[in-house]
Protein backbone atom coordinates (compact mmCIF):
# COMPACT_ATOMS: atom_id res chain seq x y z
CA UNK A 1 0.00 0.00 0.00
CA UNK A 2 1.15 3.34 -1.12
CA UNK A 3 0.27 6.93 -2.30
CA UNK A 4 1.86 8.73 -4.45
CA UNK A 5 1.70 12.46 -5.71
CA UNK A 6 3.59 13.08 -8.75
CA UNK A 7 4.14 16.61 -10.17
CA UNK A 8 0.55 17.53 -8.12
CA UNK A 9 -1.26 21.40 -8.48
CA UNK A 10 -4.36 22.22 -6.90
CA UNK A 11 -6.66 25.02 -7.02
CA UNK A 12 -10.40 25.60 -6.16
CA UNK A 13 -12.57 26.49 -8.82
CA UNK A 14 -12.47 29.95 -9.18
CA UNK A 15 -9.45 30.12 -6.77
CA UNK A 16 -5.92 30.29 -6.10
CA UNK A 17 -3.43 27.76 -6.74
CA UNK A 18 -3.04 26.01 -3.25
CA UNK A 19 -0.59 23.65 -3.83
CA UNK A 20 1.91 23.92 -6.09
CA UNK A 21 4.13 21.15 -8.15
CA UNK A 22 3.98 18.78 -5.01
CA UNK A 23 5.68 15.03 -5.19
CA UNK A 24 4.96 12.89 -2.47
CA UNK A 25 5.32 9.06 -1.58
CA UNK A 26 3.56 7.88 1.37
CA UNK A 27 5.00 4.57 2.32
CA UNK A 28 2.58 2.13 3.86
CA UNK A 29 2.91 0.87 7.27
CA UNK A 30 4.25 3.91 8.45
CA UNK A 31 2.92 6.74 10.44
CA UNK A 32 3.26 10.06 8.69
CA UNK A 33 2.12 13.48 10.14
CA UNK A 34 1.06 16.50 8.43
CA UNK A 35 1.46 20.21 10.13
CA UNK A 36 1.31 23.41 9.17
CA UNK A 37 -0.71 26.64 9.81
CA UNK A 38 -3.93 27.09 9.21
CA UNK A 39 -5.20 27.42 5.39
CA UNK A 40 -2.08 25.83 4.00
CA UNK A 41 -3.74 23.23 2.82
CA UNK A 42 -3.34 19.76 4.91
CA UNK A 43 -7.11 19.14 4.68
CA UNK A 44 -6.79 19.64 0.70
CA UNK A 45 -3.93 17.05 0.39
CA UNK A 46 -5.52 14.55 2.03
CA UNK A 47 -8.35 14.85 0.13
CA UNK A 48 -6.58 14.67 -2.77
CA UNK A 49 -4.73 11.64 -1.50
CA UNK A 50 -8.69 9.76 -1.02
CA UNK A 51 -10.17 10.87 -4.40
CA UNK A 52 -12.50 13.22 -3.17
CA UNK A 53 -10.51 16.16 -4.99
CA UNK A 54 -9.47 15.34 -8.13
CA UNK A 55 -5.85 17.28 -9.01
CA UNK A 56 -5.64 20.48 -11.37
CA UNK A 57 -2.87 18.97 -12.70
CA UNK A 58 -0.82 15.74 -12.34
CA UNK A 59 -1.38 12.54 -11.22
CA UNK A 60 -2.33 10.85 -7.44
CA UNK A 61 -2.08 7.30 -7.47
CA UNK A 62 -3.15 5.23 -4.50
CA UNK A 63 -2.08 1.79 -4.79
CA UNK A 64 -1.57 1.90 -8.62
CA UNK A 65 -5.25 3.18 -9.02
CA UNK A 66 -5.26 6.81 -10.33
CA UNK A 67 -7.72 8.71 -8.47
CA UNK A 68 -8.43 10.74 -11.86
CA UNK A 69 -10.18 7.73 -13.07
CA UNK A 70 -10.89 5.30 -9.99
CA UNK A 71 -14.70 5.73 -7.92
CA UNK A 72 -14.95 6.66 -4.78
CA UNK A 73 -15.87 3.27 -3.55
CA UNK A 74 -12.89 1.73 -5.07
CA UNK A 75 -10.69 3.76 -2.82
CA UNK A 76 -12.84 3.52 0.26
CA UNK A 77 -12.19 -0.10 0.25
CA UNK A 78 -8.34 0.53 0.86
CA UNK A 79 -8.37 4.02 2.79
CA UNK A 80 -10.31 4.97 5.46
CA UNK A 81 -10.63 8.73 5.47
CA UNK A 82 -12.20 10.38 8.55
CA UNK A 83 -13.29 14.35 7.73
CA UNK A 84 -11.62 17.11 9.93
CA UNK A 85 -16.19 18.36 10.76
CA UNK A 86 -17.17 14.82 12.16
CA UNK A 87 -20.68 15.59 10.75
CA UNK A 88 -20.00 15.29 7.57
CA UNK A 89 -19.80 11.32 7.61
CA UNK A 90 -22.95 11.09 10.26
CA UNK A 91 -26.20 10.13 9.23
CA UNK A 92 -27.94 6.96 11.04
CA UNK A 93 -30.58 7.58 13.61
CA UNK A 94 -28.21 5.65 16.14
CA UNK A 95 -24.62 4.95 17.13
CA UNK A 96 -25.03 1.52 16.91
CA UNK A 97 -26.97 1.98 13.63
CA UNK A 98 -23.88 3.89 12.52
CA UNK A 99 -21.56 1.40 13.05
CA UNK A 100 -23.72 -1.38 11.57
CA UNK A 101 -24.45 0.30 8.54
CA UNK A 102 -21.77 -0.59 6.32
CA UNK A 103 -21.47 -4.58 7.03
CA UNK A 104 -25.56 -4.49 6.71
CA UNK A 105 -25.44 -3.27 3.02
CA UNK A 106 -22.52 -5.87 2.46
CA UNK A 107 -25.05 -8.23 3.13
CA UNK A 108 -22.84 -9.46 6.23
CA UNK A 109 -24.65 -11.89 9.21
CA UNK A 110 -26.86 -10.13 11.53
CA UNK A 111 -25.17 -12.33 14.87
CA UNK A 112 -21.42 -10.89 13.30
CA UNK A 113 -22.41 -7.52 13.13
CA UNK A 114 -24.12 -7.09 16.50
CA UNK A 115 -20.85 -9.02 18.12
CA UNK A 116 -18.52 -6.23 16.12
CA UNK A 117 -20.68 -3.35 16.89
CA UNK A 118 -20.03 -4.30 20.44
CA UNK A 119 -16.61 -4.69 20.49
CA UNK A 120 -16.54 -1.28 18.42
CA UNK A 121 -18.86 0.37 21.47
CA UNK A 122 -16.59 -0.52 24.35
CA UNK A 123 -13.40 -0.16 22.18
CA UNK A 124 -14.42 3.99 21.89
CA UNK A 125 -16.55 4.14 25.35
CA UNK A 126 -19.84 4.71 23.24
CA UNK A 127 -21.62 2.31 25.50
CA UNK A 128 -23.68 5.15 27.43
CA UNK A 129 -24.50 6.60 24.49
CA UNK A 130 -25.12 3.55 21.85
CA UNK A 131 -29.00 4.48 21.41
CA UNK A 132 -28.48 7.63 21.01
CA UNK A 133 -28.67 10.50 18.20
CA UNK A 134 -25.51 10.84 16.82
CA UNK A 135 -25.96 14.50 15.86
CA UNK A 136 -26.75 15.21 19.70
CA UNK A 137 -23.61 13.88 21.03
CA UNK A 138 -20.66 15.97 21.93
CA UNK A 139 -17.77 17.24 19.92
CA UNK A 140 -15.62 14.36 21.63
CA UNK A 141 -17.97 11.68 20.99
CA UNK A 142 -18.74 12.50 17.75
CA UNK A 143 -15.04 12.68 16.55
CA UNK A 144 -15.02 8.72 18.34
CA UNK A 145 -17.96 7.80 16.46
CA UNK A 146 -16.51 8.76 13.36
CA UNK A 147 -13.01 6.90 14.16
CA UNK A 148 -14.98 4.14 15.19
CA UNK A 149 -17.08 3.94 11.72
CA UNK A 150 -14.23 4.23 9.61
CA UNK A 151 -11.97 1.67 11.37
CA UNK A 152 -15.34 -1.01 11.00
CA UNK A 153 -13.91 -1.33 7.22
CA UNK A 154 -10.54 -2.90 8.30
CA UNK A 155 -8.92 -0.34 6.12
CA UNK A 156 -5.26 -1.11 5.19
CA UNK A 157 -4.53 2.35 5.29
CA UNK A 158 -6.06 5.92 7.34
CA UNK A 159 -6.08 9.56 6.50
CA UNK A 160 -7.09 11.14 9.76
CA UNK A 161 -7.75 14.79 9.60
CA UNK A 162 -7.23 16.16 13.22
CA UNK A 163 -8.46 13.39 15.11
CA UNK A 164 -7.77 15.04 18.39
CA UNK A 165 -10.16 18.06 18.10
CA UNK A 166 -12.50 17.73 20.89
CA UNK A 167 -10.66 14.97 23.04
CA UNK A 168 -9.97 15.34 26.92
CA UNK A 169 -7.07 14.49 28.10
CA UNK A 170 -7.93 10.86 29.23
CA UNK A 171 -9.60 10.38 25.58
CA UNK A 172 -6.90 11.33 23.82
CA UNK A 173 -4.99 8.67 25.45
CA UNK A 174 -7.02 6.33 24.33
CA UNK A 175 -6.51 7.88 21.05
CA UNK A 176 -3.01 7.18 21.51
CA UNK A 177 -3.22 3.34 22.09
CA UNK A 178 -5.38 2.93 19.38
CA UNK A 179 -2.92 4.22 17.10
CA UNK A 180 -0.21 1.91 18.73
CA UNK A 181 -2.40 -1.10 18.13
CA UNK A 182 -3.07 -0.12 14.36
CA UNK A 183 0.50 0.65 13.90
CA UNK A 184 1.33 -2.83 15.23
CA UNK A 185 -1.17 -4.54 13.02
CA UNK A 186 0.53 -2.87 10.05
CA UNK A 187 -2.14 -0.07 8.85
CA UNK A 188 -0.21 2.96 7.62
CA UNK A 189 -1.70 6.39 8.65
CA UNK A 190 -1.73 10.08 7.72
CA UNK A 191 -2.54 11.91 10.55
CA UNK A 192 -3.22 15.78 10.23
CA UNK A 193 -2.45 17.60 13.67
CA UNK A 194 -1.95 21.07 15.64
CA UNK A 195 -0.96 19.21 18.35
CA UNK A 196 3.13 18.93 18.93
CA UNK A 197 2.93 16.36 21.92
CA UNK A 198 1.21 13.71 20.22
CA UNK A 199 2.94 14.58 17.03
CA UNK A 200 6.30 13.53 18.77
CA UNK A 201 4.77 10.22 20.39
CA UNK A 202 3.80 8.73 16.91
CA UNK A 203 5.22 10.29 14.10
CA UNK A 204 7.60 8.14 12.01
CA UNK A 205 7.75 11.12 9.06
CA UNK A 206 6.94 14.69 9.51
CA UNK A 207 5.64 16.31 6.35
CA UNK A 208 5.47 20.26 6.69
CA UNK A 209 2.25 21.65 4.44
CA UNK A 210 3.08 25.54 3.77
CA UNK A 211 3.01 28.09 1.30
CA UNK A 212 1.74 25.59 -1.72
CA UNK A 213 4.93 23.29 -0.62
CA UNK A 214 5.11 20.58 1.13
CA UNK A 215 8.60 20.04 2.63
CA UNK A 216 10.10 16.98 4.77
CA UNK A 217 10.68 18.31 8.66
CA UNK A 218 11.42 17.51 12.02
CA UNK B 1 -30.38 41.46 -25.93
CA UNK B 2 -28.62 45.04 -25.60
CA UNK B 3 -26.27 45.86 -22.85
CA UNK B 4 -27.01 45.67 -19.97
CA UNK B 5 -30.29 46.70 -18.18
CA UNK B 6 -30.98 46.57 -14.85
CA UNK B 7 -34.89 46.26 -13.80
CA UNK B 8 -36.31 47.20 -10.56
CA UNK B 9 -36.99 43.61 -8.82
CA UNK B 10 -40.85 44.63 -8.67
CA UNK B 11 -40.86 44.88 -12.65
CA UNK B 12 -39.68 41.33 -12.93
CA UNK B 13 -41.92 40.01 -10.39
CA UNK B 14 -44.59 41.70 -12.33
CA UNK B 15 -43.15 39.65 -16.01
CA UNK B 16 -43.16 36.64 -13.74
CA UNK B 17 -46.31 36.91 -12.45
CA UNK B 18 -47.96 37.57 -15.66
CA UNK B 19 -45.77 34.80 -17.52
CA UNK B 20 -47.04 32.03 -15.04
CA UNK B 21 -50.81 33.02 -15.01
CA UNK B 22 -50.51 32.39 -18.42
CA UNK B 23 -48.67 29.31 -18.49
CA UNK B 24 -51.59 28.24 -16.09
CA UNK B 25 -54.81 29.72 -18.12
CA UNK B 26 -53.85 28.96 -21.68
CA UNK B 27 -54.29 25.39 -23.09
CA UNK B 28 -53.72 26.23 -26.92
CA UNK B 29 -50.15 24.99 -27.62
CA UNK B 30 -49.42 27.49 -29.94
CA UNK B 31 -50.33 30.23 -27.52
CA UNK B 32 -48.19 28.25 -25.18
CA UNK B 33 -45.64 28.18 -27.31
CA UNK B 34 -45.55 31.73 -28.06
CA UNK B 35 -45.24 32.72 -24.43
CA UNK B 36 -42.48 30.42 -23.74
CA UNK B 37 -40.48 32.29 -26.64
CA UNK B 38 -41.60 36.33 -24.87
CA UNK B 39 -39.84 33.86 -21.40
CA UNK B 40 -37.08 33.19 -23.00
CA UNK B 41 -36.76 36.65 -24.57
CA UNK B 42 -37.65 38.43 -21.29
CA UNK B 43 -35.08 36.38 -18.90
CA UNK B 44 -32.25 37.67 -21.66
CA UNK B 45 -33.76 40.73 -21.69
CA UNK B 46 -32.84 40.97 -17.67
CA UNK B 47 -29.80 40.11 -17.87
CA UNK B 48 -29.94 35.99 -17.25
CA UNK B 49 -28.10 33.02 -19.10
CA UNK B 50 -30.17 31.29 -21.46
CA UNK B 51 -27.51 28.70 -21.85
CA UNK B 52 -27.99 27.53 -17.91
CA UNK B 53 -31.76 27.47 -18.57
CA UNK B 54 -31.48 24.83 -21.52
CA UNK B 55 -29.05 22.69 -19.06
CA UNK B 56 -31.89 22.62 -16.67
CA UNK B 57 -34.89 22.18 -19.49
CA UNK B 58 -32.69 19.68 -20.52
CA UNK B 59 -32.80 17.48 -17.77
CA UNK B 60 -36.81 17.22 -17.66
CA UNK B 61 -37.05 16.02 -21.62
CA UNK B 62 -37.24 12.66 -20.32
CA UNK B 63 -39.81 12.84 -17.68
CA UNK B 64 -42.05 14.47 -20.60
CA UNK B 65 -41.68 11.83 -23.22
CA UNK B 66 -42.99 9.28 -20.62
CA UNK B 67 -45.86 11.65 -19.87
CA UNK B 68 -46.60 11.39 -22.80
CA UNK B 69 -47.28 7.83 -22.78
CA UNK B 70 -48.62 7.77 -20.09
CA UNK B 71 -51.59 10.01 -20.70
CA UNK B 72 -52.14 8.21 -23.76
CA UNK B 73 -52.71 4.87 -22.22
CA UNK B 74 -55.03 6.17 -19.76
CA UNK B 75 -56.89 8.92 -21.61
CA UNK B 76 -59.86 7.40 -23.62
CA UNK B 77 -60.54 8.43 -26.48
CA UNK B 78 -58.75 10.37 -29.74
CA UNK B 79 -57.37 9.10 -32.35
CA UNK B 80 -54.44 6.42 -32.11
CA UNK B 81 -51.01 6.97 -33.57
CA UNK B 82 -49.09 3.94 -32.19
CA UNK B 83 -51.64 0.46 -31.00
CA UNK B 84 -50.21 -2.50 -29.84
CA UNK B 85 -53.35 -5.19 -30.74
CA UNK B 86 -55.70 -3.34 -28.67
CA UNK B 87 -53.76 -1.07 -26.16
CA UNK B 88 -53.56 2.35 -27.14
CA UNK B 89 -49.44 3.12 -26.36
CA UNK B 90 -49.51 7.11 -28.54
CA UNK B 91 -52.56 9.05 -28.95
CA UNK B 92 -53.35 12.47 -30.38
CA UNK B 93 -54.98 13.44 -27.34
CA UNK B 94 -51.90 11.97 -24.69
CA UNK B 95 -49.33 13.34 -27.27
CA UNK B 96 -51.31 17.35 -27.38
CA UNK B 97 -51.86 17.17 -22.79
CA UNK B 98 -47.83 15.66 -22.67
CA UNK B 99 -46.61 18.71 -24.82
CA UNK B 100 -48.78 21.43 -22.66
CA UNK B 101 -47.77 20.18 -19.26
CA UNK B 102 -44.13 19.94 -21.24
CA UNK B 103 -44.64 23.85 -22.37
CA UNK B 104 -46.15 25.06 -19.10
CA UNK B 105 -43.25 23.64 -16.64
CA UNK B 106 -40.29 25.49 -19.52
CA UNK B 107 -42.26 28.45 -19.03
CA UNK B 108 -42.57 28.81 -15.14
CA UNK B 109 -38.96 27.35 -15.08
CA UNK B 110 -37.82 30.24 -17.29
CA UNK B 111 -39.86 32.97 -15.57
CA UNK B 112 -38.85 31.95 -12.59
CA UNK B 113 -35.32 32.54 -13.48
CA UNK B 114 -36.14 36.14 -14.00
CA UNK B 115 -36.28 36.42 -10.56
CA UNK B 116 -32.82 35.01 -9.91
CA UNK B 117 -30.88 37.75 -12.26
CA UNK B 118 -31.68 40.29 -8.98
CA UNK B 119 -29.26 39.98 -5.56
CA UNK B 120 -31.76 39.06 -2.76
CA UNK B 121 -31.23 42.32 -0.87
CA UNK B 122 -32.93 43.83 -3.68
CA UNK B 123 -35.57 41.48 -3.50
CA UNK B 124 -36.59 42.00 0.01
CA UNK B 125 -36.33 45.65 -0.58
CA UNK B 126 -38.76 44.66 -3.14
CA UNK B 127 -41.00 43.04 -1.90
CA UNK B 128 -40.73 44.95 1.22
CA UNK B 129 -42.24 48.29 -1.17
CA UNK B 130 -45.37 46.01 -2.34
CA UNK B 131 -46.62 46.16 1.24
CA UNK B 132 -45.40 42.70 2.38
CA UNK B 133 -44.29 42.47 6.10
CA UNK B 134 -40.34 42.46 6.04
CA UNK B 135 -40.29 38.96 7.83
CA UNK B 136 -41.91 37.16 4.91
CA UNK B 137 -39.75 38.64 2.51
CA UNK B 138 -36.69 38.34 5.18
CA UNK B 139 -37.91 34.52 4.79
CA UNK B 140 -37.85 34.22 1.09
CA UNK B 141 -34.31 35.17 0.82
CA UNK B 142 -32.78 33.13 3.41
CA UNK B 143 -34.38 30.12 1.81
CA UNK B 144 -33.08 31.09 -1.72
CA UNK B 145 -29.70 31.79 -0.19
CA UNK B 146 -29.36 28.24 1.65
CA UNK B 147 -30.32 26.52 -1.16
CA UNK B 148 -26.43 25.91 -2.10
CA UNK B 149 -25.84 24.89 0.75
CA UNK B 150 -28.09 22.18 1.31
CA UNK B 151 -26.28 20.69 -1.98
CA UNK B 152 -23.31 21.05 -1.10
CA UNK B 153 -23.86 19.19 1.72
CA UNK B 154 -26.12 16.29 0.16
CA UNK B 155 -23.15 15.94 -1.74
CA UNK B 156 -20.83 15.35 1.42
CA UNK B 157 -22.90 12.74 2.54
CA UNK B 158 -23.17 10.73 -0.66
CA UNK B 159 -18.89 10.98 -1.13
CA UNK B 160 -19.04 10.00 3.10
CA UNK B 161 -21.08 7.08 1.97
CA UNK B 162 -19.05 6.19 -0.59
CA UNK B 163 -15.78 6.23 0.87
CA UNK B 164 -16.53 3.49 3.11
CA UNK B 165 -16.28 1.08 -0.08
CA UNK B 166 -20.07 1.08 -0.73
CA UNK B 167 -20.69 1.15 -4.61
CA UNK B 168 -24.48 2.68 -4.85
CA UNK B 169 -24.71 1.17 -8.06
CA UNK B 170 -24.87 -2.38 -6.72
CA UNK B 171 -26.57 -1.87 -3.64
CA UNK B 172 -30.27 -3.53 -3.70
CA UNK B 173 -32.85 -1.50 -4.86
CA UNK B 174 -34.72 -1.77 -1.11
CA UNK B 175 -31.33 -1.29 0.80
CA UNK B 176 -30.51 1.73 -1.19
CA UNK B 177 -33.87 3.56 -0.28
CA UNK B 178 -32.67 3.08 3.23
CA UNK B 179 -29.62 4.50 2.11
CA UNK B 180 -31.35 7.50 0.75
CA UNK B 181 -33.55 7.86 3.87
CA UNK B 182 -30.07 8.29 5.52
CA UNK B 183 -28.86 11.92 3.50
CA UNK B 184 -32.51 13.20 4.73
CA UNK B 185 -31.91 12.88 8.88
CA UNK B 186 -28.75 14.76 8.58
CA UNK B 187 -30.05 17.66 6.15
CA UNK B 188 -32.92 17.89 8.29
CA UNK B 189 -30.94 18.26 11.31
CA UNK B 190 -28.57 20.91 9.80
CA UNK B 191 -31.32 22.97 8.51
CA UNK B 192 -32.70 23.26 11.87
CA UNK B 193 -29.23 23.74 13.43
CA UNK B 194 -28.62 26.76 11.17
CA UNK B 195 -32.18 28.25 11.85
CA UNK B 196 -31.45 28.05 15.25
CA UNK B 197 -28.45 29.28 14.96
CA UNK B 198 -29.37 32.13 12.49
CA UNK B 199 -32.35 33.58 14.84
CA UNK B 200 -30.30 33.49 18.12
CA UNK B 201 -27.69 35.67 15.79
CA UNK B 202 -30.16 37.87 14.89
CA UNK B 203 -31.55 38.86 17.91
CA UNK B 204 -28.28 39.65 19.01
CA UNK B 205 -27.96 41.78 16.70
CA UNK B 206 -31.51 43.61 17.19
CA UNK B 207 -33.60 41.68 14.53
CA UNK B 208 -37.53 43.13 15.28
CA UNK B 209 -36.25 45.37 18.26
CA UNK B 210 -38.24 48.64 16.61
CA UNK B 211 -41.39 48.00 15.50
CA UNK B 212 -40.25 50.40 12.39
CA UNK B 213 -37.36 49.43 9.59
CA UNK B 214 -36.02 52.42 7.92
CA UNK B 215 -34.08 51.24 4.54
CA UNK B 216 -30.93 52.57 3.82
CA UNK B 217 -31.66 51.52 -0.23
CA UNK B 218 -34.91 52.66 -1.36
CA UNK B 219 -35.78 51.37 -4.71
CA UNK B 220 -37.01 53.63 -7.67
CA UNK B 221 -39.01 53.12 -10.84
CA UNK B 222 -37.48 54.52 -13.26
CA UNK B 223 -38.47 55.44 -17.18
CA UNK B 224 -37.57 51.53 -18.68
CA UNK B 225 -39.13 50.05 -15.71
CA UNK B 226 -42.81 51.79 -16.64
CA UNK B 227 -41.97 51.21 -20.35
CA UNK B 228 -41.38 47.10 -19.57
CA UNK B 229 -44.52 46.63 -17.43
CA UNK B 230 -46.54 48.26 -19.97
CA UNK B 231 -45.51 46.45 -22.85
CA UNK B 232 -45.95 43.49 -20.42
CA UNK B 233 -49.62 44.13 -20.07
CA UNK B 234 -50.60 44.68 -23.73
CA UNK B 235 -49.23 41.46 -24.79
CA UNK B 236 -50.75 39.75 -21.57
CA UNK B 237 -54.08 41.18 -22.42
CA UNK B 238 -53.71 40.43 -26.27
CA UNK B 239 -52.93 36.61 -25.62
CA UNK B 240 -55.45 36.65 -23.48
CA UNK B 241 -57.69 38.08 -25.98
CA UNK B 242 -56.43 35.80 -28.61
CA UNK B 243 -57.16 32.65 -26.20
CA UNK B 244 -60.71 33.72 -25.85
CA UNK B 245 -61.63 34.34 -28.94
CA UNK B 246 -60.12 31.17 -29.54
CA UNK B 247 -61.87 29.25 -27.56
N1 LIG C 1 -14.28 24.39 -0.92
C1 LIG C 1 -13.37 25.36 -1.04
N2 LIG C 1 -13.48 26.31 -2.01
C2 LIG C 1 -12.57 27.28 -2.13
N3 LIG C 1 -11.50 27.42 -1.35
C3 LIG C 1 -11.32 26.51 -0.36
C4 LIG C 1 -12.24 25.45 -0.16
N4 LIG C 1 -11.82 24.71 0.90
C5 LIG C 1 -10.68 25.29 1.32
N5 LIG C 1 -10.37 26.37 0.57
C6 LIG C 1 -9.17 27.23 0.74
O1 LIG C 1 -8.02 26.44 0.58
C7 LIG C 1 -7.00 26.83 1.49
C8 LIG C 1 -6.47 25.60 2.22
O2 LIG C 1 -7.50 25.06 3.03
P1 LIG C 1 -7.34 23.73 3.88
O3 LIG C 1 -8.66 23.43 4.49
O4 LIG C 1 -6.73 22.68 3.04
O5 LIG C 1 -6.30 24.20 5.00
P2 LIG C 1 -5.81 23.41 6.29
O6 LIG C 1 -4.31 23.36 6.21
O7 LIG C 1 -6.51 22.12 6.45
O8 LIG C 1 -6.23 24.40 7.47
P3 LIG C 1 -6.69 24.08 9.00
O9 LIG C 1 -5.45 23.90 9.79
O10 LIG C 1 -7.42 25.32 9.40
O11 LIG C 1 -7.58 22.88 8.97
C9 LIG C 1 -7.60 27.88 2.39
O12 LIG C 1 -7.11 29.13 1.98
C10 LIG C 1 -9.09 27.80 2.14
O13 LIG C 1 -9.66 29.07 2.19
MG1 LIG D 1 -7.84 21.34 7.76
Amino acid sequence: MMIALNAVSFRYPRGNWILKDINLHIESKKCTFMVGPNGGGKTTLGKLMTGILKPTLGDVFVDKLNTKQAKLYQVGTKVGYLFQEPERQIFAATVRDELAFVMELKGIEKEVIEQRVEVALVRFQLQEVADSFPFQLSRGEKQRLALATVLMNNPSFLILDEPTTGLDVERKERLSEIIRELKKRGTGMVIISHDERFVEKHADRIIIVAGGGARDGG
Amino acid sequence: MAGKVSLDPRTKLFMVLAISSLAVFLTNIYLLLLVLLLAVAALAFAGGSIVDLLGKLKRLIAIFIAIVFVQSIFTKGGQPLLQAGELVILSDIGLTRGIQTMLRFFIILSSAAIMTTSNPREIIQGLIQCKVPYEIAFMVTVAIRFFPILRDEVNDIMTAIQLRGINLKQVPFLKRLKTYSYLLSPMLFSVFMKSQDLSVAMEMRAFRAYPRRTSLRVLHFRTQDYQVMALCTIIFLAIVFTALKAG
